[in-house]
């Protein structure tokens, strides 16, 4: 149906083309006036006129097709007189038997004749399906060509259409996010018709387990979530505390000191270092890191756990620190460079003119550079994953287990448990969570980079 | 006749492979205002930017030849670049105050240099710059709002005022009324010619009017080199120079 349908609109748009074009031109020449747009547009327009219509049907095709189908086939069957039957499984059966003989074998006439008047109706639709296809895209030509007039400017028009093509396209990624935002809410709300929002959001224990029976022992479920958002606190801390001064201190150093050929090396290799995939990171922080914060808390005599926030945070620092350096290196060059001269003429050396003029000046948008860094962090799954446990401990101690809210997302959904269970919906409300802090963020850290541009333009 | 204060013999400029300036040999007296004339792309920017050795920021720039101030030749790596700027003010075609306060703008270059030892010196220094460039009256009462906050003409008397707090004995000013309204620029130019008496003054200008009123010699530059140079008077009467006849009758440049 796909394919067949891609040529019809295929060769219905490429005609309605080449009719738009040569009618046009004859038109103009057999009224001796000038076209008031290139030829083409008249085309193009003919071809929008002809296409528009032509998705509108298959698009609502497909959508609806199969759901009237099965209505009309199911009429047949009296569900008040036989309560046993279910809609959803007869349906299924009647579509296996329609589609392969060897499903027929033993199966009530009843169905049988379903399947038969089933295959039927689907041929018809099938037929009728390439039928308006053709006659919407005839009636949509037929439409736009009375508009065919050598004083019609049929350039503003597709100029139109595609302002409203742009429109569509940038509405899908808001819509999209409206949807997410909204699948979110409504989860999550089932999730807290189960446990209350005060438990979730207070409670010191994590211990996503429903007794499978009741009374059973030492298995009540509790859905405290202050031990995840301590350990996400955690780990982003410990993150943090490296991203921040190595990038920032890059960006100093990119910016001021690196000569131009030293720069054009970093740069893109610090770029690299932003496209290393996170799970990629993981393995680092699993193979090397943990067992080297293992190592060095025993030697100072803490004993350290063999996953561990340290080893999470540092290497999730390490991932954070392009984000941070080429941020910064952005806001530190647009520091206008009269700045520079203005101190350096006073007889500043460099590193007072960086300490004294070119930071203060460039704070706000590095503050936006360690915003977005902490949202990342924040949002980082793989490598806390692999390396920082997944035991939800309430501990301020960085040599121990932590889990964080991406984890425990990917735990709650990976389970085989049904899914209006409330550990899976559990899922929702920290998604929920997770989502509000880094949304915050984010506007914060926008509204600090915007507050900081205008004030050099 | 007063002291020279900067001697320049055979300064070449080049920037990568293009000179920018040819042999110019100039003497500038202290406690005069000296002009620097020509049209645009003549050198007479790079020129003063060879004073304070603010040219050494361009990667692409070689200087050659001698500067020497106080003379002293300071064209030459063993030069503490940074005392060498603490002695000479400069001051830019756009006014360029610090994202600070205006009084944190002021007091910048004294506290970096170590000048001053208690606060009250401090306030005593940022007063007297202010009131020396002729500010203090306008911001009295406002010495903490964001320098940026003042007008045009206002934040480049306040650049004059951070210039003159480390107390150099040259200041260098590269256009710097090409930004402001003429009202401003009559009250920068009074400014200069109060400056004079105490420190050596060098002023590019675009606007011969503006040499002509402040300085009291001039030096005029054409395709990177200096043309003629000698008294304002006369240089305006009486140039000896074809090139400098035209250019201040207008009929070029």
């Amino acid at each position: 149906m796909f394919y067949w349908s891609l040529i019809i609109i295929s060769l219905g748009i490429y005609s309605a083309y080449i009719f738009g074009k040569s009618r046009i031109t004859s038109h103009s020449r057999q009224l001796e006036i000038k076209t008031a747009s290139l030829p083409t547009y008249y085309a193009q327009y003919i071809m929008v006129w002809c296409l528009l219509p032509a998705l509108i049907v298959y698009f609502g095709w497909i959508i609806f097709e199969d759901q009237i189908i099965q209505n009309l086939v199911l009429a047949n069957f009296d569900f008040d007189l036989n309560p046993a039957l279910n809609a959803s499984l007869l349906i299924a059966e009647i579509k296996n038997v329609a589609l392969s003989d060897s499903f027929a074998e033993g199966k009530a006439t009843e169905i049988l004749n379903a399947a038969e008047h089933y295959a039927s109706i689907k041929y018809v639709s099938s037929i009728s399906f390439y039928l308006s296809i053709l006659i919407v895209m005839i009636l949509g030509v037929m439409f736009a060509s009375r508009k065919l007039q050598p004083s019609f400017r049929a350039q503003q028009s597709i100029e139109n259409y595609v302002k409203y093509f742009l429109f569509f396209c940038s509405s899908v990624a808001v819509l999209t996010t409206v949807g997410i935002v909204f699948s979110l809410l409504f989860e999550s709300l089932r999730f807290f018709s189960d446990v209350s929002v005060f438990e979730f959001l207070f409670g010191t224990k994590w211990y996503p387990y429903i007794p499978i029976r009741e009374g059973q022992s030492g298995s009540q479920g509790s859905f405290g979530a202050v031990p995840i958002f301590a350990g996400t606190f955690l780990i982003m801390i410990v993150a943090m505390c490296v991203a921040t001064p190595i990038g920032l201190f890059t960006a100093i150093y990119l910016a001021e000191y690196a000569s131009p050929r030293v720069r054009r090396i970093i740069k893109p290799l610090l770029e690299i270092l932003a496209g290393v995939p996170t799970i990629v990171y993981g393995f680092f922080a699993f193979v090397t890191v943990a067992p080297f914060v293992k190592t060095f808390g025993q030697s100072i005599g803490i004993d350290a756990s063999p996953t561990s926030a340290l080893a999470a945070g540092l290497v999730m620092g390490i991932m954070i620190i392009p984000f941070i350096s080429s941020l910064s290196d952005d806001v530190i060059n647009s520091v206008p460079q009269s700045l520079r001269e203005g101190s350096l003429g006073i007889g500043a050396n460099k590193a007072e003119t960086i300490k004294r003029v070119i930071l203060p000046a460039a704070l706000p948008g590095i503050v936006g550079a360690f915003l977005l860094g902490v949202s990342r962090a924040i949002g980082e799954t793989m490598i806390v994953v692999v390396a920082a446990g997944t035991a939800p401990n309430l501990t301020a101690n960085p040599f121990e287990n932590v889990t964080t809210v991406t984890v425990q997302i990917v735990i709650a959904l990976i389970g085989d448990q049904e899914f209006d269970d409330p550990r899976t919906l559990s899922a929702f409300a920290l998604g929920l969570v997770l989502f509000v802090i880094t949304l915050i963020l984010n506007i914060f850290a926008l509204r600090i980079v915007k507050k900081y541009r205008e004030r050099y333009e | 006749m007063n002291n020279v204060k900067v001697s320049t013999k055979n300064v070449n400029v080049h920037y990568g492979t293009k000179q920018a300036l040819h042999r110019v040999t100039l003497d500038i007296n202290e406690k005069e205002v000296t002009a620097l004339i020509g049209p645009s792309g003549c050198g007479k920017s790079t020129f003063l930017r060879c004073i304070n050795r603010m040219n050494d920021l361009i990667d692409i720039c070689k200087v050659d030849g001698s500067i020497t101030v106080d003379n002293e030749e300071i064209i030459s790596d063993e030069v503490d670049v940074v005392s060498l700027r603490s002695k000479i003010g400069m001051v830019f075609q756009k006014p360029n105050p610090f994202p600070k306060s205006i009084f944190d703008n002021v007091a910048y270059g004294p506290t970096i240099h170590g000048i001053v030892e208690t606060k009250t010196d401090l306030e005593e220094i940022v007063h007297l710059s202010l009131k020396r460039s002729g500010l203090f009256k306008e911001v009295k009462d406002r010495l903490h709002e964001p320098g940026t906050s003042l007008s045009g003409g206002q934040q480049q008397r306040l650049c004059i005022a951070r210039a003159i707090a480390v107390n150099p004995d040259i200041i260098l000013m590269d256009e710097p009324c090409s930004a402001l309204d003429p009202i401003a620029t009559a009250t920068i130019e009074e400014l200069i010619d109060e400056l004079k008496n105490k420190y050596t003054i060098v002023i590019v200008t675009h606007s011969m009017q503006q040499a002509a009123r402040v300085s009291q010699r001039t030096g005029f530059f054409h395709l990177g080199e200096l043309v003629e140079t000698g008294e304002t008077q006369k240089i305006f009467t009486n140039p000896e120079n074809e090139k400098t006849q035209g250019y201040i009758t207008g009929r070029f440049g």
